[in-house]
């Protein structure tokens, strides 16, 4: 009788695991979905050549950023900044999504891509500069009515600047695409 | 069939005539007031999305809406929608930056050893007043105020808001004060040199109670500056027994150790990557 419960405890236990594992691996496909492709470009950074590392460390972490961003902006979260922002970047998105609490309002994105071409690195390495052309789906909702739904085709310039182990977004402006 | 037509037609003319719609100018200058033009009639809901705002109000369709120019200060993509009783109508326009006022330098490192060649990175970053990145060309002057010596400055053009330049450390030690300016903004940054490594690194012995006092002479960089205290300086015994090994920090210019010796012995020493001479000793003679 108790080894009959035992075996049974067993293949209970067995059969949680797998089942979370699943949820698991389930969650994480989930979110790599999400996360919008960058494709990086550094061919004419300079004038510090760019490192192995960072050269995959600035495309994931500024399409984490944009993940974070998104998020925050249709769930009017300012906590979800805290990632992958800092500086002006970090305040201004924290003043918008304070703006759109206060009017009721949501920001929806959906993240069709981004080329994203860097322009400076410099010498220290401490500030990096960046060029992005995104396109997006733009979706601006009051009260859960959509008032405003457009493709966007948008260029922005971009500080990013290293933190603890990230690269961390420290200022974006978008531009009208024209060249200075 | 054609009056039938011409009704559908006319019909749908009036229709657009009512809907509201919404012009706003294509570019705007940071920090300007606006006024968005609508037409139709009625109640409606007036929307100004922006990086830093979005803003809802109640307006009049048909009227002008005017825009403060506190709501345009970040410079960016805007969408201004109008919603009324027969739907919504949006149009977008630019905020560009005002002109260059105001700048971020970023200075690396704080500290470094004399005449290191192009050991500075100066950056600066061209701003307007509002911290909008100013991507067209203009020029940031830096300059160099060492201690004592005249200024030096330098004209560098931005590009995509981004000038700077490297420098080379001077020769005494001591803070030199670097600057960037553009516009009304003038920033300052203290670098603080210090001396390199130790040069002709020499030490001499003398016998005391409990063995040799050996001691350096003062020690200075390549350039005359002292080393500054602190520093450490190794001193090697190597004899039969082997070898002994003290790390001592540089005090008042010159670093000493105490080495009890019996028989025969050499002492070196070294400081990071700079030996010194060499002596031979011989205890309890």
């Amino acid at each position: 009788m108790k080894a009959t419960a035992l075996r049974y405890g067993s293949l209970l236990v067995l059969v949680a695991i797998i089942l979370l594992g699943l949820a698991a691996y389930h969650l994480r496909a989930a979110a790599d979905d999400d996360l919008p492709h960058v494709q990086f470009d550094a061919d004419n950074i300079s004038p510090r050549p760019i490192e192995d590392l960072t050269s995959k460390s600035v495309p994931r972490d500024y399409a984490l950023a944009w993940q974070t961003m998104a998020q925050g902006l249709a769930g009017n979260n300012t906590g979800l900044l805290d990632g992958y922002f800092t500086g002006l970047a970090k305040q201004d998105f924290t003043e918008r999504i304070k703006s759109q609490l206060k009017s009721g309002l949501q920001t929806r994105y959906t993240d069709r891509g981004h080329k994203l071409e860097a322009l400076f690195y410099s010498p220290a390495g401490d500030v990096m500069e960046l060029r992005d052309h995104a396109q997006l789906d733009m979706q601006v909702l009051d009260g859960g009515k959509v008032i405003y739904d457009e493709p966007v085709n948008a260029d922005f310039t971009v500080l990013m600047t290293p933190g603890a182990d990230r690269w961390l977004i420290r200022q974006i402006q978008a531009t009208s695409g024209e060249k200075p | 069939m054609r009056m039938l037509f011409t009704a559908v037609m006319m019909f749908a003319a009036a229709l657009n005539l009512a809907a509201s719609e919404i012009h706003a100018p294509a570019q705007v200058v940071a920090g300007s007031a606006i006024t968005i033009q609508t037409s139709g009639s009625g109640d409606a809901t007036f929307y100004l999305i922006g990086s830093v705002v979005a803003n809802k109000s109640k307006v009049q369709a048909g009227s002008s809406i005017p825009i403060d120019s506190d709501q345009l200060e970040h410079a960016g993509r805007y969408v201004a929608v109008l919603c009324a009783s027969d739907g919504c109508a949006a149009t977008n326009f630019f905020v560009n930056p005002a002109t260059a006022n105001r700048l971020s330098f970023l200075v690396h490192p704080s500290r470094i050893p004399v005449g290191t060649s192009d050991g500075i990175s100066a950056v600066a970053i061209v701003h307007d007043s509002f911290r909008n990145l100013v991507l067209k060309p203009e020029p940031v002057t830096f300059s160099i105020m060492a201690k004592n010596e005249k200024p030096v400055s330098a004209v560098r053009t931005s590009e995509n808001a981004v000038a700077w330049v490297r420098l080379t450390s001077a020769r005494k030690e001591g803070p030199t004060r670097l600057g960037a300016s553009i516009g009304h903004a003038d920033e300052i940054r203290v670098v603080q040199q210090v001396a390199a490594d130790a040069c002709n690194l020499r030490i001499k012995a003398s016998r005391d109670k409990r063995g040799f006092l050996i001691e350096t002479d003062p020690i200075h960089d390549c350039s005359g500056n002292p080393v500054p205290d602190g520093t450490v300086v190794s001193f090697t015994e190597s004899d039969n027994a082997g070898k002994t090994t003290v790390d001592v920090p540089i005090k008042r210019g010159t670093a000493k150790v105490e080495m009890p010796i019996e028989g025969r012995a050499k002492i070196t020493v070294a400081s990071g990557v700079v030996t010194g001479n060499e002596l031979e000793v011989a205890g309890g003679q």
